[in-house]
Formats: structure tokens, C-alpha cells, sequence
């Protein structure tokens, strides 16, 4: 290639990079994953409390990437229907809450969760640390990223941060040890899949012996789901007894597998079940 | 089992003065932030029983993490026009982390070339087969949940060639033993030092990018190795 096509496609790179709303220095400052789960296990993030539900009987959802945009639009007023039409109790948000954290996008999308009227929970992704302040804002309003919250005394809600890909040795020891407690039901929640069918590419959680050691930790310790976004559609694989979800997107636009939707768990007589509730667009 | 009896045959071929071998020994350290952290050793040969054939084979085994045998790896490769280097490989690789009970069986497709002098890359496929549980530390589990196809890639340029020494960096998907997947980019640099006709000293070190699917892309592996290679 000579340098002036060097030249040219360096141009074009930098460019495309200049015109989007992402704050570059922030991005390549921004606190890690290390950083940011040493302080949400420091204890001085206030970690979201459980949610009142029938603890005979109850359902929530979860989704991932409501990805609000400038235009500030989402799937999420067609979900409120869905909530009233089915009685969901509460649900569970798992990053990439906004395209690319700008002040705006951010308000918004709290605004819209809001509007939902019932409890939820989130976690990070990617998208949410585009700018360098994205992390400050993250926890001001939902707080850590990394966390439990336990449902009814029967479910246990494990949310980790997976937002650079990876999970850091910080959670990898913490998440073991809220693994290790066999008397709940374990759901991961989270924004990087594990899996996803035979033919794969890049948006996964990092290395093979990452991810055969997170697989191997949830067959060890009976976890019962890995939930994840990132790629945005609805995907499903079982490997051995663990279920792995991309549980579905509320991003605008077209998605990378089918429309909008979200993974639905009910619980009732004693047992978790799932199923995947597609949405028309808007 | 079908490639036991023909690496058996070679190896026999080289004792007797038939084929060249070269056998090397290494010695590692692979570590991953909160995943791994470990000494490797591992002996391996390259054996040229004929013209345009290459066969090579290894062992690898870990220390202070997943203790004992870490990965085996047999490959056969054919020269299909030697003026590219244009080489067609076969390799059967398996991995094992004995503390977690995790395994993995990998074959590779790869069709390699020098087109350049002092470049070489490779293309290929590799179906990986995790196994978890009671059987993880067998090679021959070829089906499992989550087996998938990744594409492989290499693309490495010896940069400085003198008498007794060289040294090469770029980037490569795949080596004897492992096969990294499409979340990760990895890059290494490699060198040799000749001390004789028959004696080599090599050196690599690799890392490998992770996180590029959100923008948010860091380092996240490290590999390190040295040994000594000879020739007879």
C-alpha cells in the first residue's frame, strides 16, 4: 500500500473518530474494570435493595441495550405495555443504557426507565463509559456495577461488569464466593455473552481460558442462567445444565437478530422458568 | 489414535538417521488478570521425514496453576509450492486446565505462505470443542454444546535477519499450541540466537488485546518464552 493510500485511510479513520460524540481521552483515561469494582465493593456505593414481590409467585424481565440516541428513542414505552398487560413485578437492564453517555442521552434514558413504573436494576456495557465521566454518572444513578440482590429468599440476582470485555481478578475472586452459596437460585446478569452458537465473532467476553473458567464456575457452584446484551438480538444456547441468554435489546433501529424484546423469568411452585417475549418495533 | 500410529512411525524414522529432527525445549510463564497465572514447560520436535512433508508435535505442562499437563498439539503440514512457501497444515491440538475440569480440543486448517522474504502469513479455520466435567482431559471428544468455528489469521515480518540471530514481530491467531478467538488480537515479537550448527536459542513474548467489540480495548494476556532448539 503506498503512502499516500496509508495517508488517505489514516485521514478517514480520524476522521470518523472526530465526528462521533465519543470523548476519545476519556475513553482511554476512564477508570477500569478493576477500578470500578474495587469501588463498588469498597461499600461506599449504595447497593439497590431487594424488591417487594409474592415470593410464591412472581416475574420480571430482562433486556439489554436501550441504546438512547439523539433522537432519544426506545423500545421501552412498548415494554410498559407489556409490564401492565402481564404483571411484571420488576426488571433487570444490562448495559449499553445509552449510545454514547452524553449528558442528555443519560437523562433521558433515566427519565424513560422511570417512566416504566416499576423497580429495575442495571448494570454497565460498554456504551455507558464513552465519555470521561460516564463511569461518575453511571453510579449516581444506579449505583455499582458489580452486585447482588437477592429476590424472596429464593433467588439470587448476580450482577457483574463485563463492560471492557473482561472481568478482572477483583470480581473473578468475588464473583466465586457469591457463587459458592447453593441455597438460591442463581441468575447472572450482565453485559458480555459467553457463548454465542458455532459461528461467533467478536462480541463475547475475552479469552478462551476466561471464559472456560467463568463456565466452569457456573457448572461447579448449579448457576442457572449467564443473561448478558452487547449483541442485539435474542440468542439462546445451553452448555451443560447452564442456559446462556442474549436476552434481547431495546435499541432503536435494526437489530442484529430479529426485533425487540426481552427474556421473561417467572417464578412459580418452587421453580424458575424463561421464555423470550418479542416485540413489534415501537 | 490415527495420528499416533504415523507420529510413532517418524519418530522412529528420525532415531534411525532417516528424517531430520529438531526437538526443543521451553521454558513460560502465561498469565491472564484473574484468570491464570502459570509456569509452562514444554518439549516439542520438528520432524522433515521426507521432502515437502513437516510434521511436529509437542508437549506443554503447567506449573503453580492447573498443575500438569496443559496442552498436546500434533500437526502435519505439506509443502504445496515451495517457491511461496505455500504450506497446507493439519493440526490437532488439545488444551487442559486440570483445577477447573475444563478441557478443549481444537483442529486447525491453515494454508501458510512467505510470499515476501522476511513476511509470512497464514489463513485458516479451527473448530473448538470445550469439554467441562468428567471428560476434560480427553482428546478425543469431538462434539460438545459449545463448539464453534473461529477463522485464524497470522501476519509476521522478520525484521532483522543477521549471520547467527534474528528477531520478528506481528501478529498470529494461532502457534503450536493454542488457538485465540475473535475477541482477542494478538500481537508477538520472536527472535533466535544460533550458537552453533546445531544449537539454537529462541525467544518469544506475545499479549493479546481484548474488549475491541466495545471500543474500551486493553492488553490482556501475557505470554513469555525462552528455550533451546537443536538440530541433528
Amino acid at each position: 500500500m503506498g503512502s499516500r493510500r496509508i495517508l488517505l485511510l489514516g485521514s478517514v479513520v480520524l476522521l470518523a473518530l472526530c465526528g462521533c460524540d465519543w470523548d476519545l481521552w476519556g475513553i482511554a483515561t476512564r477508570p477500569n474494570v478493576e477500578d470500578r469494582v474495587k469501588e463498588d465493593l469498597s461499600g461506599g456505593l449504595t447497593t439497590p435493595g431487594p424488591v417487594a414481590v409474592n415470593p410464591d409467585s412472581f416475574s420480571f424481565a430482562v433486556f439489554g441495550d436501550v441504546q438512547i440516541r439523539h433522537d432519544y428513542q426506545s423500545s421501552l414505552g412498548r415494554f410498559q405495555q407489556e409490564v401492565a398487560e402481564r404483571g411484571i413485578d420488576f426488571f433487570c437492564v444490562l448495559g449499553d443504557l445509552t449510545e454514547d453517555a452524553t449528558p442528555d442521552e443519560v437523562d433521558s434514558v433515566k427519565l424513560q426507565l422511570e417512566r416504566v413504573g416499576i423497580p429495575y436494576y442495571a448494570t454497565i456495557g460498554n456504551h455507558d463509559l464513552y465519555q470521561a465521566d460516564g463511569w461518575e454518572r453511571f453510579k449516581e444513578n444506579y449505583g455499582p456495577s458489580c452486585y447482588v440482590v437477592t429476590v424472596a429468599g429464593r433467588i439470587k440476582l448476580i450482577f457483574l461488569d463485563t463492560a471492557d470485555g473482561t472481568l478482572g481478578p477483583t470480581q473473578f475472586d468475588w464473583f466465586e464466593e457469591v457463587l459458592r452459596d447453593t441455597s438460591y437460585t442463581k441468575v447472572v446478569l450482565t453485559h458480555f455473552p459467553v457463548f454465542d452458537g458455532e459461528k461467533p465473532v467478536m462480541w463475547r467476553l475475552a479469552s478462551d481460558a476466561e471464559r472456560v473458567k467463568v463456565q466452569s464456575l457456573l457448572k461447579r457452584y448449579g448457576a442457572f442462567a449467564w443473561c448478558a446484551g452487547h449483541i442485539h438480538g435474542w440468542r439462546h444456547m445451553q452448555v451443560g445444565s447452564v442456559d446462556h441468554f442474549t436476552s434481547g435489546a431495546m435499541a432503536p433501529g435494526v437489530l442484529d437478530y430479529g426485533n425487540p424484546g426481552y427474556l421473561l423469568f417467572t417464578f412459580a411452585r418452587d421453580s424458575l422458568s424463561w421464555q423470550f417475549v418479542g416485540m413489534e418495533w415501537r | 489414535m490415527l495420528l499416533k500410529a504415523p507420529a510413532f512411525l517418524l519418530t522412529l524414522l528420525a532415531l534411525t538417521g532417516h528424517a531430520a529432527v529438531m526437538p526443543s525445549l521451553t521454558l513460560g510463564y502465561r498469565g491472564e488478570p484473574g484468570v491464570e497465572s502459570k509456569l509452562l514447560a514444554a518439549a516439542q520436535a520438528d520432524i522433515l521425514p521426507v521432502s515437502y512433508v513437516k510434521l511436529d508435535a509437542g508437549l506443554s505442562f503447567n506449573l503453580f496453576q492447573n498443575n500438569g499437563l496443559g496442552a498436546a498439539a500434533l500437526a502435519l503440514g505439506a509443502v504445496a509450492y515451495d517457491p511461496l512457501g505455500l504450506t497446507l497444515r493439519l493440526t490437532v491440538q488439545h488444551q487442559q486446565w486440570n483445577d477447573w475440569r475444563a478441557g478443549e480440543n481444537r483442529v486447525l486448517a491453515t494454508l501458510e505462505a512467505s510470499p515476501v522474504y522476511g513476511f509470512d502469513a497464514g489463513l485458516g479455520l479451527v473448530q473448538r470443542v470445550p469439554v467441562f466435567g468428567d471428560r476434560y482431559w480427553s482428546p478425543l471428544v469431538w462434539s460438545g454444546d459449545a463448539s464453534e468455528w473461529n477463522c485464524l489469521y497470522r501476519l509476521r515480518w522478520r525484521f532483522i535477519q543477521r549471520e547467527n540471530w534474528w528477531l520478528r514481530a506481528g501478529f498470529s491467531s494461532y502457534d503450536r499450541y493454542t488457538a485465540h478467538n475473535p475477541q482477542q488480537f494478538p500481537f508477538e515479537a520472536d527472535g533466535a540466537y544460533r550458537l552453533n550448527e546445531d544449537l539454537e536459542l529462541d525467544a518469544r513474548a506475545g499479549t493479546a488485546l481484548v474488549g475491541f467489540s466495545g471500543g474500551l480495548a486493553s492488553f490482556h494476556e501475557v505470554e513469555l518464552s525462552a528455550g533451546a532448539r537443536y538440530g541433528f
